[in-house]
């Protein structure tokens, strides 16, 4: 009986001590162990969410995401072998030698950038390489890296990032990039685990936090036909000396933008060497005064309200005293008896002026407000300028009088673009869109294709008969724009030579020249605006833009295969004699 | 009298005697040999090492797994990084630009106007007739203009005619201020 007592003793003596041991260590000193233990080979890592890439209508990228690596060196180890690895590095990843060669000899330093956002493969290759070569104290770190491959393709549109902040992460600086960063960006992940000897060890404690990888961004630009839009538009920009330039492709139906190009532009992967004022897209920042193209809008209301037929006969004055002042025409003429046709045909302001005196300035302004005009398109562009349509008290009589020709109204060139698109598409506004499906902006605005809301505007008679008349102005006898014609086709269109208003608010005496038009005329798919800022070569809407207007028009029927309808040109007169 | 008594007495030990007969045990010969320990001795062994072994193996072949599965995703990550450089390349290749100036090289134009065969009823649409020549298009933008300083001086001559411009590519009055071929009048205020 003693023996068995005291084993017991014994017994509960050991077990004592393992409990006493026990609660030291998972009461007491558990944080200080859990600590030796996390830090003995435990390894946190982020898990980078891949960025969306952002692609054209075909799903070509505009702007993809590349797994990137960071080169860094410590001088204190690659201070001996500086030349070799400087002109190594040189050679295999086109680093610059002299740049290089004093950061590998940097004193006091134990980190040094040698380059960023290198495709990761290439880095690779150039470590393993010296790895070889023995060279000491280079290394890689995580560092995604972002390829614009159309260079400056729709960068006025994509935008572009700024150098990654190794604690912030992406930098998006303009554009696309910027207005739907949240979409694009994602997630980022983590992944805790332990380490031995570069190998996770299995069964270990692991915790993993999936990143989310952004989405893509599907816009509904075409690569192609971007690029012949701007190549198109910096020969004509050029050509005419102008300050710069914009075209706008729209398709008629869906109000889709299929091209929207900007000159002078920039190159999305080397933003920082262009002016600041070219990173963005003046198309939709800039407002100017649209000129004649939007006598259209007025000739349409007028024709819909019923006071106007094509064949309505109007006497063109040489000039026209109004109240405050005496309005022209762009050509010296004596009495012109002119249809309304012939006015569109010949641009004339007193025509315009003198058909539109038939209606009240407040329902030509809700007219041309219905149209789009003086309203923001919201098609997921920053900073887009909504234009300037006078209304209320600040439409006065003189003020309409302008209006009427598209002068004391300013417009973005988006809007002006849906404006004549509605001719096109038989009188019913679509709002125009970039995003493919939708996607929500940086404001919280839904915006892209899905959202797209059309409304009638005017009828379909009065559109017709608009574009019969506009038909007129490509004529080579009766209109002012023979250049504009696309051959083979039927055309529809309208030229603009405004004044431009200066840094003071008074008209400078330079110009905006545009043209504005449709094909086929009878069976429109296609809506085309260009525009040029200041041209000093003393060119008009109908010379310098009318040519880009036929080129693009042209590029784009063919590309997407539209055929001509094949049917007569409008022969609608221009002039009429007294019986 | 005592007859029943001799009667009880009588019988009582031939009861015992049967009971004591009943009850001697008698020592039976054994039907079998002892029971011997080796087998589950063994069976517990074999249970322990095969354990410890598979245990043993188990592990081996996690850690195995372990590194096979390092140098997998190591090899996946070079392999994905080369085939986004490649992906790059191909984009490179692709860019609406270099196709372009490749085409050139190789003495490709812009067709002015191009014709359609209708595959319905293979009537071929004829392309019409270009009035317009299309001057070539440019690929590269143009060097930056010499500083005026560098230009020579101009001298102008006064000829009579007038120059190509405003809203028609005929002719338009060159001579007089530009102003008002749009707008409604000489330099004015805006509305």
């Amino acid at each position: 009986m003693l023996r068995l007592r005291v084993g017991f003793l014994l017994i509960a003596m050991v077990l004592s001590v393992f409990a006493a041991r026990l609660l030291q260590l998972q009461g007491l000193d558990s944080e200080s162990y859990a600590e030796m233990a996390a830090a003995e080979g435990a390894v946190t890592v982020v898990l980078p969410a891949e960025r969306g890439d952002i692609l054209d209508r075909n799903g070509q990228a505009l702007a993809q995401s590349v797994d990137g690596l960071m080169l860094v060196a410590d001088p204190q180890m690659t201070r001996d072998q500086a030349p070799e690895i400087a002109r190594f590095l040189s050679r295999q990843l086109d680093l610059d030698y002299f740049q290089t060669l004093t950061r590998l000899r940097k004193p006091d330093s134990r980190f040094q950038y040698l380059a960023r956002q290198v495709p990761a493969a290439a880095v690779t290759e150039a470590l393993e390489k010296a790895d070889t070569l023995g060279f000491k104290g280079l290394a890689s770190r995580n560092d995604p890296a972002r390829d614009y491959p159309g260079g400056d393709v729709a960068a006025n549109l994509v935008g572009f990032l700024g150098t990654p902040d190794p604690r912030k992460g992406t930098h998006p600086l303009a554009g696309f990039e910027r207005t739907f960063n949240a979409l694009l960006a994602g997630q980022d992940g983590s992944a805790k685990y332990q380490v031995s000897r570069g190998n996770r060890i299995p069964l270990a404690e692991s915790t993993v936090v999936a990143p989310v990888d952004g989405r893509d961004l599907h816009t509904t630009i075409d690569r192609d036909l971007q690029w012949f839009a701007q190549r198109v538009l910096r020969q004509t920009v050029e050509d005419a000396r102008g300050d710069s330039g914009l075209v706008v492709v729209q398709d008629t139906r869906t109000g889709e933008v299929l091209a929207l190009a900007d000159h002078p532009t920039f190159d999305a992967t080397r933003p920082l060497q262009s002016p600041k004022g070219d990173l963005g897209s003046r198309a939709m920042s800039d407002i100017y005064e649209p000129g004649s193209v939007e006598k259209v809008l007025t000739m349409a209301s007028l024709i819909d309200a019923g006071l106007v037929t094509p064949h309505t006969k109007i006497l063109v004055p040489p000039e026209l005293h109004r109240q405050d002042r005496v309005i022209h025409d762009w050509f010296t003429h004596g009495y012109l008896r002119l249809t309304l046709a012939g006015v569109v045909a010949k641009s004339s302001n007193i025509g315009t002026v003198l058909a539109a005196d038939k209606m009240a300035a407040r329902t030509l302004g809700d007219y041309l407000s219905s149209f789009g005009l003086g309203k923001v398109t919201d098609v997921g562009v920053a900073g887009e300028a909504a234009g300037l349509l006078p209304s209320g008290t600040a439409l006065t009589p003189q003020t309409k009088d302008r209006i009427a020709f598209g002068q004391s109204l300013s417009v973005n060139a988006l809007q002006m673009a849906a404006a004549v698109n509605t001719i096109a598409n038989g009188g019913v506004y679509v709002a125009p869109s970039l995003i493919q499906g939708s996607a929500r902006a940086r404001g919280g605005q839904v915006v892209g294709t899905d959202e797209t809301t059309t409304h009638r505007v005017v009828s379909r008679r009065a559109a017709h008969q608009t574009m019969l008349m506009m038909e007129r102005v490509v004529d080579p006898e009766a209109g002012v724009a023979p250049g504009a014609a696309v051959p083979g086709y039927r055309v529809a269109g309208k030229t603009g030579t405004a004044q431009r208003v200066g840094e003071d608010g008074r008209y400078d005496g330079t110009f905006t020249v545009s043209f504005a038009g449709f094909a086929p005329a009878d069976d429109p798919r296609l809506t085309v605006y260009v525009v040029v800022q200041n041209p000093r070569n003393g060119g008009g809407g109908g010379s310098v833009s009318g040519p880009a207007f036929s080129r693009i028009m042209g590029y784009a029927l063919r590309h997407y295969g539209i055929p001509p309808t094949g049917t007569q040109p409008s022969r609608l007169p221009v002039e009429w004699r007294p019986r | 009298m005592s007859s029943p008594a001799v009667q009880v007495r009588s019988r009582v030990p031939r009861l015992a005697d049967l009971s004591v007969a009943r009850a001697r045990l008698s020592v039976v010969p054994r039907t079998t040999g002892p029971a011997s320990t080796m087998p589950f001795v063994l069976l517990v062994t074999v249970l322990l090492v095969g354990g410890v072994v598979s245990l043993l193996m188990f592990n081996t072949s996690m850690q195995q797994a372990s590194f096979t599965a390092t140098d997998l995703e190591q090899q996946a990550a070079t392999l994905s990084a080369r085939e986004q450089s490649l992906q790059m390349d191909l984009e490179r290749l692709r860019n609406p630009q270099r196709v372009a100036e490749q085409a050139h090289r190789m003495g490709m134009v812009l067709p002015a106007a191009s014709g359609f065969l209708r595959l319905s009823d293979g009537s071929l649409l004829e392309p019409g007739p270009v009035t317009n020549p299309v001057p070539a298009l440019r690929l590269r933008p143009l060097p930056p203009p010499k500083p005026e300083i560098l230009l020579p001086e101009r001298v102008v001559v006064q000829a009579g005619h007038q120059r190509a411009g405003g809203d028609t590519s005929t002719a338009s009055p060159a001579a007089g201020p530009r102003d008002g071929r749009t707008g409604s009048t000489q330099r004015h205020d805006r509305g």
